[in-house]
């Protein structure tokens, strides 16, 4: 059992990777009960910060007086095909005779801890038919078997929908203060830091780390620090004038598979020159209707019209060839080939025919040809045509896989969070290309768990929650809590 | 290669030519204890016949592995050849003079067919081609046995190559004329060298050679590209199993109990061993068959094979690339689950 009761604190923290600064001068402090937020885009250390919390990595410079033990969930991984039950004493199993496990007193303990976070009715459900809070809160709870002094949590609201987020952080709130112990959490979102967290640790690359109370500064203050006010905009080019209809949605009804929530009969169309912004968290809707579209799952009552034809049992491949373009969030694995060239990248799905490939073979001068254009007028100089795609920054990638997309010209593009996790600059320029190729014609249906993002791109909104729409009229008054008042009203 | 799964650099290779070192100097030092060190270095005209079967067994694993598979089953498509082999160049009805190539021909058919049925079975039924292969592998075995382990009537078929092959030094390890050895020896080899560079030629150039590659590196972004996945690996497979096939029919000619009888260390499996001594490459597989035949023709290797402790010792050394060189050659899409996984696709 850890030391309950003692405060964190950090006062000149260094860190490095190599040669590489992570970061530098970091100071901050928190008490017993509290929560802190370290604040920051990808790849400005919050990971490493962590790590040296725990003790899993060496200081540069700067001293570090932290409760042992502690407890470091890390980022969502992929989802493990073992019992809600398994998991809670996977570290940490009762023993009969040294050997065997006590299962009677191993279900005991855990569900005394799942009592605590409302898992106690899911022990026996595998863990990868939860829903993304209830694998959220079955890690904290894990987390807590050794009853550690310390809670560190790596971006643990990245795969939670707003409500979701803000009911796990109240969750996590509630521990620290039951405990009596420091919680350290990190987030890309602003919004995390309120209402639960006392302080906030900005982070920039290359620049000296600012805390601030989240008393004294409000949500917009932060985000007006954090971004210098660049990710506080609005539509890239203003609003857009639809044309005919391209999709027609009607009907679709679709059940949901562990504890998704089913689609109860939606109905909507994407008009040509309009962003039609679909408002959801994952697991109540957003998943589902995003694999319709994909074409991996097909609805048990519904049609899908894309310009007049029925297309609901088509392929991929067929909606691609009929004109409709896919953008995923940028981690998603099935829309590029890390270990294939950029040049290989930029003419998949493109190679049935010219310009790339003539009688069965590649044009290899058309291929180079095309991505050196591309990454030239798509503003990606620090890529050559021949790198692996691999060697790119995520943001550099998504900007790859947009570029790809918006060259095809599609009729229709559907883009899924296609800004998720990447710096602010790189969310800005994703939005704008996507944005851009709807001025010229085309329909742009985006799926996202973000009220700000859709606020930022929408000609008209609608918020998916358990499994059916409420629109919301795109006023000058729209407020990102309408939108989440909707969701969490739904869900509730 | 396999284009675009490179990783390994300088240390791979280093670690494949640490471990020929190795198996040479091992052999070498076993010879000269048990006073057989006569004849070193080694040649023989069998090394050409053994280059040839060691090559199609490298290219019938590195085929499905470009599609992302694990040919385990490659034995059991070589039994297969066997069988089929067996069943044409045994036979009675036909002319002694076709029974050499129609035998190969039934061979490479014996061998696609399994083929055809590991990629069936994971398409149909989801079971992994690394379950299938072994299981069919050891259904074969006992069937392959009841043909027989005495050496087939050798094809009337000569190809004259008599000045050739007198300019030759000639230890026949396999006591097969030299103008047998000559002929399908050097035959298939070319065939085999052919076959390899042609196959790395459209990996790289072709668009199915694109799509191959895509699929072998990352499946779920080749479905959202378009690619029947399905297809692609039922065709790898077949091919590679066409190729195991051929080599079990080749063996009816010089050896079978070798093919048959040399277990813990069957012989299908030493296509494995090639493809990763090769580094995974349809190039490298090439210079690893032609180094491992003449390993496998130096003096005391035969014996050395025999023996369970020096047997096993060298198949444990012969197993060993596969630890350097698997992990960067499995596909990407999360390993190392993704090795056990069937489905290419995360939603039905």
């Amino acid at each position: 059992m850890g030391d309950k009761n003692e405060r964190l604190d950090v006062k000149g923290m260094a860190l490095a990777d190599g040669p590489r600064w992570l970061v530098q001068d970091l100071t901050f402090s928190v008490g017993p009960g509290s929560v802190h937020m370290l604040l920051g885009e990808r790849d400005t250390g919050k990971t490493a910060i962590l790590e040296a919390l725990a003790g899993r990595r060496k200081l540069e410079r700067g001293t570090l007086l932290a409760p042992a033990p502690a407890a470091l969930v890390p980022q969502p991984a992929g989802s493990a095909q073992i019992r809600v039950l398994d998991r809670l004493i996977l570290h940490r199993q009762p023993k009969r005779m040294g050997m065997f496990i006590h299962w009677k007193q191993a279900r005991e303990e855990a569900k005394a801890l799942a009592a605590r976070f409302a898992l106690d009715g899911l022990l026996d459900v595998p863990v990868e038919t939860l829903r993304p809070l209830e694998r959220r809160l079955l890690e904290l709870a894990a987390s807590l078997a050794d009853q550690p002094a310390l809670l560190l949590l790596d971006e643990p609201t990245s795969e939670l929908g707003p409500h979701e987020a803000r009911h796990f952080l109240a969750t996590i709130r509630r521990v620290a203060s039951e405990e009596k112990i420091p919680a350290v959490i990190t987030s890309a979102f602003p919004r995390d830091a309120y209402p639960d967290a006392e302080a906030v640790t900005i982070l920039w690359r290359g620049a000296e780390p600012v805390t601030v109370t989240t008393h004294e500064c409000s949500e917009g203050t932060l985000v007006e620090r954090w971004t210098g006010g660049l990710g506080i905009r609005r539509t890239p080019s203003g609003h857009h004038t639809p044309g005919e209809p391209l999709l027609r949605i009607e009907d679709l009804v679709l059940r949901g598979r562990g504890r998704e929530t089913s689609l109860a009969g939606l109905e909507f169309e994407v008009k040509a020159g309009e962003v039609l912004a679909i408002v959801g968290a994952p697991a109540d809707g957003l998943n589902l209707l995003h694999d319709v579209l994909l074409g991996s799952r097909s609805p048990e009552q519904g049609s899908m019209q894309f310009l007049g034809k029925e297309m609901i049992l088509s392929t991929r491949r067929h909606r691609v060839e009929s004109g409709i373009s896919f953008v995923n969030p940028p981690h998603a694995r099935d829309q590029a080939i890390p270990e294939f060239t950029i040049e290989e990248n930029l003419i998949l799905g493109q190679i049935t025919g010219p310009p790339f490939a003539r009688k069965g073979f590649l044009r290899h001068d058309s291929i180079r040809g095309n991505a050196v254009r591309t990454l030239r007028d798509f503003e990606i100089p620090e890529a050559e045509a021949n790198h692996r795609f691999r060697q790119l920054k995520l943001g550099d990638r998504q900007r790859v896989i947009v570029a790809r997309e918006v060259l095809r010209n599609p009729v229709l593009m559907v883009a899924r969070s296609p800004a998720q996790g990447l710096s602010l600059a790189a969310q800005e320029y994703v939005r704008r290309a996507l944005v851009l190729q709807c001025e010229r014609g085309s329909g742009l249906l985006w799926l996202t768990e973000e009220p700000e993002e859709a606020m930022r791109v929408a000609d008209r909104l609608a918020v998916l929650a358990a499994g059916r729409f409420v629109w919301i009229p795109v006023t000058e008054t729209l407020t990102r809590e309408m939108i989440i008042d909707e969701m969490s009203g739904a869900a509730a | 290669m396999i284009p675009g799964r490179s990783r390994g650099g300088p240390w791979v290779l280093l670690g494949n030519a640490a471990l020929l070192v190795a198996l040479f100097t091992g052999s070498y030092l076993i010879a000269a204890a048990a006073g057989s060190s006569q004849g070193w270095p080694p040649w023989s005209g069998d090394i050409v016949l053994a280059a040839a079967g060691l090559l199609f067994l490298g290219l019938a694993f590195l085929f499905p592995l470009h599609a992302g598979l694990l040919n385990l089953g490659i034995h059991a498509q070589f039994l297969a050849g066997f069988i089929a082999g067996s069943l044409v160049a045994r036979s009675a009805d036909i002319l002694p003079g076709a029974q050499g190539l129609l035998g190969l021909i039934a061979g490479a058919g014996g061998g696609l067919f399994v083929g055809v049925v590991m990629a069936w079975l994971k398409r149909k039924l989801a079971i992994h081609e690394i379950l299938s292969g072994l299981l069919l592998a050891a259904m074969l075995v006992p069937v392959a046995r009841a043909f027989g382990v005495e050496p087939a009537a050798a094809p009337a078929l000569e190809i004259q190559l008599g000045t050739l092959a007198r300019t030759l030094a000639w230890a026949p390890g396999l006591h097969l004329a030299p103008s047998f050895v000559m002929a399908w020896g050097i035959l298939l080899l070319a065939l085999g060298i052919g076959l390899g560079l042609l196959a790395a030629h459209l990996l790289r150039a072709s668009v199915r050679g694109f799509e191959l590659r895509a699929v072998g590196s990352n499946p779920l972004a080749a479905v959202a590209a378009g690619v029947d996945v399905d297809a692609m690996q039922m065709l790898t497979v077949a091919a590679g199993g066409a190729c195991a096939g051929l080599v079990g029919a080749l063996q009816l000619w010089t050896d079978p109990a070798v093919a048959l009888e040399r277990w813990p260390v069957p012989l299908g499996f030493a296509g494995i061993t090639v493809a990763f001594l090769g580094g995974g490459y349809l190039r490298g597989a090439l210079v690893a068959a032609i180094v491992l035949a003449v390993w496998l023709n130096t003096p005391g290797v035969a014996a050395a094979l025999s023996s369970p402790l020096w047997g096993g010792a060298m198949a444990l050394l012969l197993v060993l690339p596969a630890f350097w060189n698997l992990p960067r050659l499995i596909p990407d899409q999360g390993a190392p689950r993704a090795i056990w996984r069937t489905r290419h696709r995360e939603t039905v």
